[in-house]
């Protein structure tokens, strides 16, 4: 089964899998306790608008990524802070605008080809070296400031109003969070694809909330989980000749199977 | 118990708060004093919530002046000096992943530094914390498993963790048995006469208020102020504010 390693392109391939793995799943848990977990659809699909400007102007496609996805989170938590009422229109809204303005921008600009189809579904296969460095610092600087700030954001899932009351910033930290998620969410796409990141980020924590333990033993349970779906996502998307993005998901989801089977009451 | 009447804790002159041109709360002043322990009552949506939301920062008065430990509101900065326990504390989401410990442990995370884990005073304060509320052997349970009465406990801890000087309890027998509440006006009564912990609490239940508060307020758009419990109990102002025949139930433990 080692095999797999002995090519290049699989080794990177793991070494963005397992980044990926990581922060996507530390992420996913304030993502789920927030009750945000809509909003990583949605920032994947705003990072498509950034992937369609690169393609067509010929700029590195990661990086816009990461600006539209960023720039988006920022509109999503304005709106939903200044209007409280309907949120999730908010987000149900930018989750199909944003494609659609994606799509023209690359049918236009004549780029509707396999590029934005790998960005879509993901293509952990033609990751480059370039990738994994960007994918390696963007990712250790939101890694860090998660952390940094892990336990003030688990207050804030647990109660804003109490958190706002012990004289917390409760807008710079909900600020900071969707910045973080949206930048990790723009990095995954070129592993897990646009349309998959949204389970990678939220099923493993979900599956780790069926033990029912506390915090960081929550998060480290998410942690494996996402590890293991990748890798085990990978090796037989390698053997089967199956697309990673799907295969790593299906993973994903067979885990989540397990443990809400193994933890029923 | 000396009460010191030097620097108030709150204090509120003419505060007025509408929404939408509607009246909440009309010229409300008042001062509430180190170590005194007082009692909010009013009828629902007379406005007691949002005199508290005022009083933590939550919401901005619409006209009129509040100041906190001798400061103006918004130039207030030690917040954990103030313990509040909201109204649904009873209520958590019982899936939420979190144990005693790590909730207790959110009482002291504004006074933490970045990136620095829990110092041995901060494991102190939380100790202390679980100590007072007799809560140390649920430490590692899930708070989503907890009855009505230990998790009111849990918040408290919580608050106490900051090592506050007052407690804002909202509402805070909201799904707990009759039998936990006696316990815990016996706990507050505790904290305010044995650490010296300034109470304040509101409550729309006006039936089961204890016999030892020093002070009641009554809201509802305006606030009457008995400085003396014992006679409010037969106040005509109280029938007037809740516009029927209202009156309280004494707590007769401490009778002899």
């Amino acid at each position: 089964m080692f095999e797999i390693f002995e090519y290049d392109f699989m080794q990177r391939a793991f070494l963005a899998g397992v980044i990926i793995a990581i922060l996507a799943s530390v992420s996913g848990t304030f993502i789920v306790l927030r009750r945000y977990s809509m909003m990583s659809e949605t920032l994947a699909h705003s990072a498509l608008v950034g992937v369609a400007v690169g393609l067509v102007a010929g700029y590195n496609p990661l990086w816009m990524a990461v600006v539209a996805a960023v720039l988006s989170a920022w509109l999503i938590e304005y709106l939903r802070s200044s209007f409280a009422l309907y949120s999730d229109a908010v987000l149900a809204i930018l989750l199909s605008g944003t494609l659609a303005v994606a799509v023209i921008i690359v049918s236009l600009g004549g780029a509707f080809n396999n590029s934005l189809f790998s960005y879509l579904f993901g293509s952990i296969l033609s990751v480059s070296d370039e990738d994994i460095v960007t994918i390696a610092i963007f990712g250790s600087i939101s890694l860090v400031l998660l952390l940094a700030y892990s336990r003030e954001l688990y207050f804030v899932a647990y109660d804003e109003e109490v958190a706002k009351t012990s004289g917390m910033k409760v807008k710079f930290l909900n600020y900071l969070l969707v910045t973080v998620v949206a930048i990790i969410i723009a990095l995954s796409i070129r592993v897990v694809g646009s349309l998959l990141i949204g389970a990678l980020m939220v099923i493993p924590t979900v599956s780790a909330l069926q033990f029912r333990v506390g915090f960081l033993k929550t998060i480290s349970i998410s942690l494996v989980l996402a590890l293991l779906s990748v890798a085990s996502g990978m090796v037989l998307s390698f053997h089967f000749s199956l697309p990673s993005g799907a295969t790593i998901v299906l993973c994903v989801l067979f885990l989540f199977m397990i443990c809400l089977v193994a933890n029923r009451r | 118990m000396s009460i010191n009447h030097q620097v108030p804790i709150f204090e509120v002159k003419e505060l007025s708060f509408s929404v939408r041109g509607q009246k909440i709360l009309s010229s409300i002043s008042f001062e509430i004093f180190n170590s005194e322990y007082v009692a909010i009552i009013g009828p629902n949506g007379g406005g007691k919530t949002t005199l508290i939301r005022i009083l933590l920062g939550l919401d901005k008065p619409t006209t009129g002046t509040v100041k906190l430990f001798g400061k103006k509101i918004q130039e207030f900065k030690k917040w954990h000096k103030i313990g509040y326990v909201p109204q649904r504390a009873s209520l958590v989401d019982s899936s939420f992943p979190a144990t005693v410990l790590d909730i207790v442990n959110m009482g002291r995370t504004s006074q933490r530094k970045i990136f620095s884990s829990m110092t041995k005073e901060d494991r102190d304060a939380v100790d202390d914390a679980m100590k007072k509320m007799d809560i140390c052997d649920l430490k590692d349970k899930m708070v989503g498993t907890l009855s009505g009465g230990q998790r009111q406990r849990v918040m408290i801890a919580r608050a106490l963790a900051s090592r506050p000087e007052i407690l804002i309890l909202d509402e805070p027998n909201t799904g707990v048995d009759a039998h936990s509440q006696k316990n815990f006006y016996e706990l507050l009564s505790r904290l305010n006469k044995e650490e010296n912990i300034t109470i304040v609490f509101i409550t729309h239940d006006i039936g089961v208020i204890a016999d030892d508060i020093g002070r009641l307020f009554t809201i509802n758009q305006k606030a009457i102020i008995c400085n003396d419990p014992k006679k409010a109990m037969s106040c005509e102002d109280m029938s007037k504010l809740y516009g029927i025949d209202a009156h309280l139930i004494h707590n007769h433990k401490h009778e002899h």
